[in-house]
């Protein structure tokens, strides 16, 4: 392009920018259009990616187009495939997208649009974006090596296999908060729980005929599969209104954390193609339609934004989430900023695709771009909503009780106008009989896509079908991921108890298998439970923990980044991944020590069970609990939660500690030590 | 992963009946087939069509999976190793 038209171009997009942000920032006592907000984001990626993500291809990795990826060196037409960039960064965006984004920006939106705004934006071009480009810098370097075998090579054994239990603590979480959100979305919902079981037999019938009936026809399949899944939505509010059929899909909230820990097991042992594979396909399908859905919905709605830009709840009081905005709105917005899951990603499937190494730049730190923007239009979701009505949904019980009309004298004391009956009727227009105290972002979010998609398409009567829609989209691959996650989980439990004992290592060893699922469903089952019946609400305190361990992975992935470039002899510019890892270690190191040891019971663990034991030795019973024995249950979960965020806390000053040592030893050698693939490798064990 | 063991040459046939008929629907041909591959590549579906057009381009020598193992396999390549899914 014309030099002087590229300069006037880049000035256009830093003025739209700006005046974007104007509107966001200075738009006192109106409300803003969220379109603003959308157009303010879209021109920080535009700026960032233009400039800053042209730096580190250029300057800082120095991407090599002559050097063969792995899929040039290995192409096998089957798994090593070089991939056309567009359909690449497709690919690795459905792959990178999953609940993450829609949860975090819902919880911290009870903070105003503004705090989640900026995090969400300054942590991407920072933090996020640049972690998941050098992640995959590092392993296509690496002849598609996976995170934990990268730690391995370049930190050392010790430092791997120490990585390798906190990707396990952190899946094991992750499936317990994902779970939650699920009983969360469906407690007391026919219409929903509805749908959701429909996808079971749905999944099982594409798997069959994939496999059997038409072997590989997947797009056929997958056509009757979403008209399925449709019918299934419009039936479902048949089936909640019908006298015998409404009732058996009703289930209290333990109901449900049974429910999903049997299909855990269950689903975690059935072949892969049966259940796994085609609700895979479905929930990619509607994960890619429903983003551009809401995308197109925001730009024709242009719904103005309800929630203030800060709310009074920064100073740490909030009904949501306890806790100051520093440290925790950064741990609680991960994955629309930075996310250490998407290191694992950066290193699985995508770096065995890349084509040139130059279109990592729009793979790697464009992808994470879009995923951020899911981020910010699920924060301008949940943002559009009536504010008293985000916080009847997102405040747990004990803050506001169970009726309409206790929770709107209450959430009105905190200086949200609202009254029982908006809150009925908003209810009654989604097709729910409540819709109080449904924390964990997927209903508050599924209530706000409805108001945009209905004002979009086919009006208010269509509300009830676009809420149920919205929860069908997360809760399927949410699913997908329980059904996936426990079986990478039983993968790791296995090699971990091979060493302990050699058998059950083996995976071709049923007895051995069958340990290693009930394990994991147990571990993630158990803390599932413990969120379920938490009087406190459970999100609470699961959210916060995944926080911390996603934003510890984040910090040991971005270490690894800089001892990879220190090991390059690119020490000069090692400040672009050292910055992200300072930012990442002081906010989680400070939210998990004030987790663990704050003074107040609303934040710190082992305060809340001291409080709740002590009392119990005395034989006083403390609300919410109604027990001694509840009581004692308190206390044990706070203290065991307590153990895993100090496990967090340790493993990420271990991998800390490594890196500096490592680091200090590559600066002292005058070439440089990282141990990439040769620039003109023969392939190694040419396959295919 | 298992070495392929099954000849199917009507599948092997099936992916070049492309190659016949006028230039123009040659090329239409080509193009409808690079926007089905780049289809199948964003949501990760097998593609048993380009697996048959590499294997003839780089080894037209050796045996083919059939369609039917070519998905199993692949089915059990991304879902059984490591590989976890994101939050």
């Amino acid at each position: 392009m014309n030099k002087v038209t590229s300069i006037l171009l880049w000035v256009a997009v830093a003025v739209v920018g700006a005046l974007a942000f104007a509107a966001l920032a200075l738009g006192r006592g109106e409300s803003v259009n969220a379109a603003w907000l959308v157009t303010a984001a879209l021109a920080v990626y535009f700026i960032a990616y233009r400039f800053y993500s042209k730096y580190i291809a250029e300057q800082v990795l120095r991407l090599d187009d002559t050097r063969p990826t792995p899929a040039v060196r290995h192409n096998d037409g089957m798994d090593y495939v070089p991939t056309n960039k567009w359909v690449l960064y497709g690919h690795h965006f459905a792959a990178i997208a999953g609940a993450g984004p829609l949860v975090g920006p819902v919880l911290a939106a009870q903070m105003g649009f503004l705090p989640g705004t900026m995090w969400i934006l300054a942590g991407v071009v920072v933090a996020g974006a640049v972690q998941d480009f050098i992640v995959l810098f590092a392993s296509v370097r690496r002849d598609g090596k996976s995170l934990g075998e990268m730690i391995k090579m370049e930190l050392g054994s010790a430092a791997g296999s120490l990585a390798l239990v906190g990707v396990l603590a952190i899946m094991i979480i992750i499936l317990a908060v994902l779970s939650l959100i699920v009983v969360k979305a469906l407690t007391g919902s026919p219409w929903g729980l509805f749908t959701i079981a429909a996808t079971i037999p749905i999944a099982l019938a594409m798997g069959i005929y994939m496999r059997v009936i038409r072997p590989g026809r997947v797009g056929e399949a997958s056509v009757f599969g979403v008209i399925l899944l449709l019918a299934s939505i419009l039936y479902g509010r048949n089936v909640a209104a019908d006298a015998v059929l409404g009732p058996l899909f009703t289930l209290s909230g333990t109901q449900l954390a049974w429910a999903l820990i049997i299909y855990g097991g269950i689903a975690a042992s059935l072949p892969v193609w049966l259940m796994l594979a085609p609700r895979d396909y479905l929930s990619t399908f509607l994960k890619i339609g429903t983003v551009a859905a809401l995308a197109v919905g925001i730009y024709v709605v242009a719904p103005p934004l309800a929630m203030p830009q800060t709310t009074r709840f920064i100073d740490g009081t909030g009904p949501v989430f306890s806790g100051s905005l520093f440290p925790f709105l950064f741990i609680t917005i991960a994955c629309g900023s930075v996310s250490g899951f998407h290191s694992l990603i950066s290193s699985g499937t995508t770096p065995k695709m890349v084509e040139k190494e130059s279109h990592m730049r729009f793979i790697g730190f464009g992808g994470m771009l879009a995923e951020s923007f899911v981020a910010i239009m699920a924060l301008s979701a949940a943002c559009v909503l009536d504010p008293g009505i985000y916080f009847a949904m997102n405040a747990p019980a004990a803050a506001i009780g169970t009726t309409a009309a206790n929770a709107a004298q209450v959430i009105s004391g905190w200086g949200f106008t609202i009254t029982p009956e908006l809150i009925e009727q908003t209810a009654r227009d989604i097709g729910e009989s409540s819709i109080l105290s449904r924390a964990g972002g997927a209903p508050t979010l599924a209530v706000g896509m409805a108001q945009i998609l209905a004002k979009a398409l086919g009006g208010k009567s269509m509300e009830a079908f676009w809420y149920h829609f919205a929860i069908l989209f997360e809760a399927l691959f949410i699913l997908t991921a329980v059904d996936a996650g426990t079986r990478v989980g039983r993968f790791m439990i296995q090699d971990m108890l091979g060493h302990l004992y050699k058998p059950l290592g083996d995976t071709q060893f049923l007895p051995a298998n069958v340990l290693a699922t009930l394990l994991c469903v147990g571990a993630w089952g158990y803390f599932l439970y413990q969120g379920v019946v938490d009087p406190l609400g459970g999100i609470n305190t699961l959210w916060q923990l995944f926080g911390v361990g996603n934003q510890m992975l984040a910090g040991i992935a971005l270490l690894l980044c800089t001892s990879m470039l220190v090991k390059m002899k690119r020490e000069r510019y090692v400040w672009v991944t050292l910055v992200p890892t300072t930012w990442l270690l002081i906010t989680t190191l400070t939210a998990g020590i004030e987790k663990i040891f704050h003074t107040d019971p609303k934040i710190g663990f082992v305060a809340l069970a001291n409080r709740f034991s002590a009392a119990a030795a005395q034989g006083t019973v403390l609300a919410p609990a109604k027990s001694i024995a509840e009581m004692q249950r308190v206390a044990f979960n706070n203290y065991l939660d307590a153990v895993v965020c100090g496990l967090f806390v340790a493993l990420v000053l271990a991998m800390c500690w490594y890196t500096i040592k490592i680091c200090r030893q590559a600066l002292r050698q005058a070439q440089p030590t990282a141990q990439e693939v040769p620039p003109l490798a023969p392939a190694q064990g040419a396959v295919a | 992963m298992n070495e392929p063991r099954t000849v199917a040459p009507a599948a092997r046939a099936e992916a070049f009946d492309g190659s016949t008929g006028g230039a123009f629907i040659g090329r239409v041909r080509v193009q409808a087939r690079a926007i089905r591959t780049g289809w199948l590549q964003i949501f990760g579906i097998p593609d048993y069509e380009r697996y048959l057009e590499h294997r003839a381009a780089h080894h037209p020598d050796l045996p083919v999976l059939s369609r039917r193992e070519f998905f199993a396999q692949a089915i059990d390549r991304k879902y059984c190793g490591s590989g976890p899914r994101c939050c």
